[in-house]
């Protein structure tokens, strides 16, 4: 009986979609975290450059 | 002590009131004009909406219900009271049991307005027999609104924007409260007559006024933690 | 579920490993479930093919209900020990559940289209129910966004456990109401079910549950991380 089976793919494929989208949203964050971990060392690296003995961390 | 503690606020939360007598009246307004609008919105369109005296009656009592609790405490924001009872050695629990009385009174105020109303405006059959029975769920109903009311006003005491706030926390919760006492009302009145149908939403009611009750005894404290 | 509280030498952070775990173990069943409910299910003699979107539809009711339940007991273990990290759990397990209940509402509502030809109907409790559970915990991320830090992780906290409270309240009174209106009321899967459906059930349930866990475990490194790195830079600024 394949009336009505639209509906289940389409309840379905919801349901993956959302699920998806939230993922990306999860990655998206991680990617922010990571880019603030480069901002970071950057900031490390230049403190070691520019002079040496202000204590740091 | 602790009754004593509580009977004098009790006394001085309706004192407040009842000297600038501006809650109850606004209330009483509000929910006058809430019916009315309804009257001009369903009641242009049929004579008798006896069917729907229980979804009338209570979403005009929810939202002044929003309302009254929004008020509860804005007496005494602006009359600096709270940070003068916040330093006093009354537990929370006292002033929350006061609140919730408070409450609970400023809704039968108005329901003794708005209850026989509902019958004058949208009934075209046997009301007035039944109005005990609509009066008892809408004392447990109040009972419901006092209590989940306190505590979620009390969330939105300290928060920006405390007027919108409160509406997105309190009407969600009081959605129960709505279909029960909506249900009792209808099951006595906007049709054929059923107390077991009324029976089942008491005890609805009165399990909600428990649960809340008990969440409200453990959590109110933490709400005034500073 | 709970995650490894060691400072790990090799700069892993606490709980990756266990989201990664979670993470595979969700992935799997999400995908063999899916796979049995198309193809291996039998199909139900009353509703045919509609019947499938049940499977889903349940378990992730089921699974939001424990999204909730864990933050209400997040809520009551920050109370008690005011420390953040029950309130990351709460946030974080009351927005996969807002996700999750939305899902039940758009699954639930795809279903009505399906069987009665209207995108809403008023006889599936808990369809109702999850319409008002989606109020309640929507209006959490509202208060959460007009209080700050201390008293917001408390308001979030008394919110979660006055929130769990309502969601029984909202089924029961539904419930309740139905059977005044509609004597007979269920029209989703009943007490009698065959094994080969049942077992679907459970799978979807497992997948949905172990979805939950990985996404809380994500989302919670991934709070970790963020507080470190704010931790970290604060240092480096004031040094």
């Amino acid at each position: 009986m394949s009336g009505g089976y639209q509906y289940v793919v389409a309840a379905y494929a919801v349901i993956w979609f959302l699920l998806l989208a939230y993922v990306v949203v999860l990655g998206a964050r991680t990617a922010r975290i990571g880019r603030q971990v480069e901002a970071i060392s950057r900031m490390l690296d230049r403190r070691e450059r520019t002079g040496g003995d202000e204590d740091g961390a | 002590m602790r009754r004593r503690q509580l009977m004098a606020l009790v006394r001085k939360d309706l004192r407040l009131e009842l000297r600038t007598r501006e809650t109850i009246v606004a209330m009483a307004l509000f929910a006058i004009v809430v019916l009315a609008i309804l009257q001009f919105g369903f009641g242009t369109r049929d004579d008798d909406l006896t069917r729907f005296v229980g979804g009338l009656m209570w979403v005009t009592l929810a939202f002044t219900a929003v309302l009254g609790v929004g008020r509860s405490y804005v007496a005494e924001r602006e009359q600096r009271v709270l940070d003068g009872l916040l330093v006093s050695p009354v537990p929370r629990t006292v002033m929350m049991s006061a609140k919730a009385i408070a409450i609970f009174l400023y809704m039968t105020l108005v329901e003794v307005l708005v209850i026989p109303l509902v019958g004058i405006f949208f009934v075209k059959g046997p009301y007035w027999e039944s109005i005990g029975w609509i009066a008892i769920a809408a004392l447990l109903a109040n009972l419901c609104i006092a209590l989940s009311g306190t505590l979620f006003s009390g969330l939105a005491l300290f928060t920006r924007a405390r007027d919108l706030i409160l509406p997105v926390l309190f009407l969600p919760a009081l959605v129960p409260v709505v279909i029960a006492a909506a249900g009792a009302t209808h099951a006595v009145a906007g049709g054929p007559h059923d107390m077991s149908e009324w029976r089942g939403y008491c005890l609805f009611l009165l399990a909600y006024a428990i649960l809340f009750a008990l969440v409200s005894v453990a959590t109110y404290d933490a709400v005034f933690d500073d | 579920m709970t995650p490894s509280s060691t400072t790990d030498s090799t700069t892993r952070i606490p709980g990756e490993r266990a989201a990664v775990v979670w993470g595979i173990i969700a992935t799997v069943l999400v995908v063999t479930s899916t796979i049995g409910v198309f193809l291996v299910a039998p199909e139900d003699a009353d509703q045919g093919v509609i019947q499938r979107i049940f499977y889903f539809h349940v378990a992730i009711a089921l699974a939001s209900l424990v999204a909730f339940a864990v933050a209400c007991v997040a809520g009551i273990l920050y109370l008690r020990t005011r420390n953040d990290r029950w309130d990351d759990v709460g946030e974080a397990s009351i927005r996969i559940g807002l996700l999750f209940s939305v899902l039940v509402v758009l699954t639930g509502s795809i279903w009505a289209k399906a069987s009665w030809g209207t995108w809403w109907v008023w006889s599936d409790p808990r369809l109702v129910t999850y319409l008002i559970v989606v109020l309640i915990y929507a209006a959490y991320f509202v208060l959460r966004s007009s209080a700050e830090d201390d008293r917001r992780m408390r308001y979030s906290a008394i919110y979660a456990i006055a929130g769990f409270a309502s969601v029984p309240l909202s089924f029961y009174s539904v419930r309740v109401a139905e059977s005044f209106v509609h004597p007979v009321v269920f029209t989703t899967s009943g007490a009698n079910m065959p094994d080969s459906m049942l077992i679907w059930f459970v799978v979807s349930l497992a997948a949905m549950l172990a979805l939950f866990i990985a996404l809380l475990e994500v989302d919670l490194v991934g709070r970790r991380s963020e507080r470190a790195l704010r931790r970290l830079a604060l240092r480096l600024e004031n040094a």
